[in-house]
This record gives structure tokens, sequence and C-alpha cells, in this order.
């Protein structure tokens, strides 16, 4: 069922989405450098903290992007629904088939590594979307 | 499943969004409704059939009642 919303309070939660996107994609960019070999940033408390960095504002991230699904209506939620199915197995998948490469021949980490990988997951929950869109229109 | 909201709908000269704001749904909704690619919740068939005035079963019609209903 579509939770009640008006103008404001569509606005307010936009707003609020917007502001969780920057901080969490300032948090990713501030930690991407933060970790460059060149920097070689001391003591090593200090890169495990610029790798944590992200965590919170991602949660955040996570928490305004469930509540949005959540507000959406029924077909909507089905939409985002199917687009997790496909993209979840398409993911281990993915892991599944690195982890078998990574076996038979050396992966290089430089171009293999999670911080290349992980890019991959939203944009098979794009694919998802995509093609669940595609179903019900 | 087969309904017919787009006939019910049109008699009362609504667009799909005047339809899908009476509803409290996306108008991408009740496109996917109208054209038989969605079938809508228990709850969302209820409000059509209240909205339009008349029981469910008078908008949407099984399938499987519609074949064995044929001599």
């Amino acid at each position: 069922m579509q939770t009640e919303t008006t103008p404001k309070t569509e606005r307010r939660w936009m707003y609020t989405g917007y502001a969780a996107t920057i901080v969490w994609g300032i948090s990713l960019i501030v930690a991407r450098l933060a970790l460059d070999k060149e920097l070689q940033l001391e003591p090593t408390s200090l890169r495990v903290a610029a790798a944590l960095l992200p965590v919170l504002p991602t949660a955040v991230f996570i928490w305004f992007f469930v509540a949005r699904v959540r507000g959406l209506d029924e077909l909507h939620r089905r939409v985002h629904l199917e687009a997790l199915v496909i993209a979840y197995p398409l993911a281990i998948l993915l892991l599944v088939t690195l982890g078998f490469l990574q076996m038979a021949i050396d992966l290089s980490p430089e171009d293999w590594s999670y911080r290349h990988v992980w890019v991959y997951l939203p944009f098979f929950y794009f694919l998802g979307l995509v093609i669940s869109w595609r179903r019900y229109r | 499943m087969k309904n017919r909201l787009r006939v019910l709908r049109a008699e009362r000269d609504w667009t799909q969004a005047d339809l899908a704001e009476r509803l409290e749904v996306s108008r991408q909704t009740v496109n996917a409704v109208e054209t038989e690619k969605y079938e809508p919740s228990l709850s969302l068939a209820f409000k059509i059939a209240r909205l339009f005035g008349g029981p469910i079963e008078d908008i949407f019609q099984d399938n499987e009642n519609n074949r064995s209903a044929r001599p």
C-alpha cells in the first residue's frame, strides 16, 4: 500500500535522498584518495579508519533507499523485487566465476579486487530494473 | 486474468492519471492492470471495486472461470 505523501514531505524526502547520496559519494571519494598508495597514509589505524569511512553514509543511504521503496506502490515494489531476483544470482555468478578463474589463472588484484568488482553489483540491479520494467510496460 | 478497467474508466471519462490518483497508485500501475500485464493485489482489487461501486467479479474475470463457463 502506498504511503500518504504530500508535496512538502515528498520534497523533504527528495532532498534527504540527494543529501544522503552526495554524502555517500563524497565519503567514497575521500576514502579512495586517502587510501591511495602514493599517499602512504600512516599509521595503519588511520588507513583502516579511512577504509571504514563510507560505512555510516552507506547505511544512511540504504535506510533512505529502503524507505523509498516501501513508499512505492505495489507494481513498483514488485519491479524492485524482481530486479533483486535478477541481480542477486548474477552477483553470485560473477563472484563464483571470478573465484574459479582465480584458481585457474592469476587474476591481477590491480584489475579484479573487491574495489573493482563492486561496481558490477549496482549495474546488475539496474539491468534487473530494465528487464522487469519491460515486462509491465 | 481479464478485466474491464479500461471500459469502466472510459465510461467516466477519466484519464489513467485521474484513476491512478483516485486509487493512490502510479499511472504505470493503472496502465499495467488495464493491459493485463499485472494482476493487482486483493486490496487494490477491492479498492478498484469500491471506486466503481460494484463487486470485484464484475471488473475482474478469472480465465479459468471463463473457460469452464463456456459450453
